[in-house]
């Protein structure tokens, strides 16, 4: 397997106040990993890191083998995308003319802006200005510019954030196509369900801390417990664990067709997320 | 350095769509024309008239609408899209100032048109005045990029305006006032020193100086502003 990103014991500190203390992971190529956790947690920070927009203050970065610091250089470049909230878009501009600009400088033929609007659904509405568009809409141009070149890697900060349900689910849909044509993505969110719709693996980062790290099926496994919950016709729940004894309660209500439902007590990345921290993902 | 061709008119054409939208900085471009037109009716014929509108022009056009488009680029985290991108150093600096450069070129033309000068050596006082945009460029980029908004460039760039457009005035008063002599040295003051010079007999030192100088505060700028810019690309 090759790794795309390592990093390894990362150390972040603005005025001596830390940001990120020893994260260490992994991602190998081909993976979608989800970066979650609440606001100020050091998502950003990390992106900021990887893509060598921030010094790091100690420990190992690696992208693509080669130390994260040569990102800078204009040839690395064509090698990752990236979308934050902050857009970078000109806004005297028309949607098509920014994503001219960004064709010229990936040297891109020009059909490359008609496949990156369609991906983000914007084909129709491509000569609007960007001072005339939604924060949901700029979203997605910024999107279509971070993928207009078919990076190998791809970092995502909080991509669906403005976007309203039909939108999101093009863009998870489009994620996945690149997913599958081999680009890596490097996903920050604090919407769980996001993260367990897209990710191969998440890491949760608490006060600049990773407190866990794994396959959302795995974690859930890991922090949840095996008990279902029965819900009765006359309205009673009941819990019940794997067991001889709990098995005779189940068969007996079924036998009595008394089940109205039954379901699994899975917990969700949000609840694994509080249940490790103690805090809720804002 | 890279530099690519298709970057740089790609950043070009980008900086003339944003300011031909941009009333507030383009207007600017009229200010020394207006000024060189006021100038020419006032019957105006000595050098140091006919350089007053063309050193605004520098100052007021190449070096402000250069400081503008950067401090926006800036403010409005354009400039940060640009370094992400594969554009080089290079790409990005020349692209930006090209614009600038060609806008400043039709400007001083039209100026030097306007206020009726006809220079004795037209091919010195050309490259001259080429060699002054480059200097006036650098320091518009340099501005810029010290900036943090439009609002903070366009109060960075006034003592600066102030400084290269009216530094030949400050000149006039050294007899007076001998520290202001150093006036003497601002390319502004070696244009207007040259361009009275071929006017009449004049040695090769006579045309070698201001050049050397205007360079040397060329080169001393645009390396400034190139550390600074590096500076920018990280947080």
């Amino acid at each position: 397997m090759n790794a795309v990103i390592d990093v390894q014991h990362l150390k972040k500190t603005f005025n001596k106040e830390a940001a990120l203390q020893d994260v260490s992971f992994t991602i190998q190529k081909g993976e979608i990993f989800g970066f979650l956790g609440p606001s100020g947690s050091g998502k950003t920070t990390t992106i900021k890191i990887l893509t060598a927009q921030t010094e790091k203050t100690a420990g190992d970065v690696l992208l693509f083998g080669r130390p994260a610091d040569e990102m800078k250089q204009s040839r690395n470049r064509k090698r990752f995308g990236i979308l934050t909230d902050n857009s970078g878009l000109y806004t005297r501009l028309s949607i098509e003319e920014n994503l001219l600009l960004y064709s010229d400088l990936y040297q891109l033929p020009k059909s490359a802006v008609k496949e990156a609007l369609d991906f983000v659904n914007l084909y129709s509405e491509r000569k609007k200005k960007i001072s005339q568009l939604s924060k949901g809409m700029i979203q997605r141009v910024t999107l279509a510019r971070a993928i207009m070149h078919e990076p190998e890697l791809l970092f995502l900060d909080e991509p669906t954030s403005a976007l309203d349900p039909v939108n999101t689910q093009h863009i998870y849909n489009g994620l996945r196509r690149l997913n599958e044509m081999g680009t890596t993505i490097f996903l920050t969110t604090h919407d769980m369900s996001e993260a367990e719709i897209l990710c191969d693996r998440v890491a949760f980062l608490h006060k600049g801390k990773i407190r866990a790290i794994g396959a959302p099926k795995q974690l859930k496994k890991e922090f949840g417990d095996d008990s279902i919950t029965v819900e009765l016709k006359n309205g009673a729940c009941e819990i019940i664990q794997n067991g001889e004894q709990d098995a005779q309660k189940l068969f007996h209500w079924m036998q009595s067709n008394e089940v109205s439902r039954i379901y699994t007590n899975e917990p969700t990345l949000g609840n694994i997320f509080m249940q490790i921290t103690g805090s809720d993902l804002i | 350095m890279n530099l690519s061709m298709t970057r740089i008119q790609a950043i070009f054409m980008k900086d003339y769509k944003e300011f031909s939208r941009n009333y507030a900085v383009s207007s600017m471009a009229l200010m020394p024309l207006i000024f060189a037109f006021l100038n020419n009716q006032t019957g105006a014929n000595t050098i140091g008239m006919y350089f007053l509108p063309i050193n605004m022009a520098f100052s007021v056009v190449t070096s402000y609408v250069q400081c503008c488009l950067i401090a926006e680029e800036k403010e409005k985290n354009t400039l940060r899209g640009l370094m992400l991108s594969p554009a080089s150093l290079g790409d990005i600096l020349i692209g930006k100032s090209l614009f600038v450069f060609i806008v400043t070129a039709v400007v001083v033309a039209t100026t030097i048109f306007l206020v009726g000068y006809e220079p004795a050596n037209l091919f010195i006082i050309a490259i001259t005045l080429l060699l002054s945009a480059v200097f006036y460029i650098a320091l518009g980029t340099l501005c810029g990029l010290l900036a943090k908004s439009i609002l903070e460039a366009s109060i960075i760039v006034l003592p600066v305006m102030l400084i290269f457009s009216f530094g030949p005035l400050a000149l006039a008063l050294s007899s007076a006032n001998p520290i202001l002599k150093v006036a003497e040295w601002l390319p502004s003051s070696q244009l207007l020193i040259l361009a009275e010079a071929l006017e009449g007999q004049y040695t090769t030192m006579d045309v070698i100086i201001p050049i050397a100088t205007i360079i040397v505060w060329s080169l001393v700028t645009w390396i400034v502003a190139g550390f600074i810019y590096k500076k920018r690309m990280v947080d």
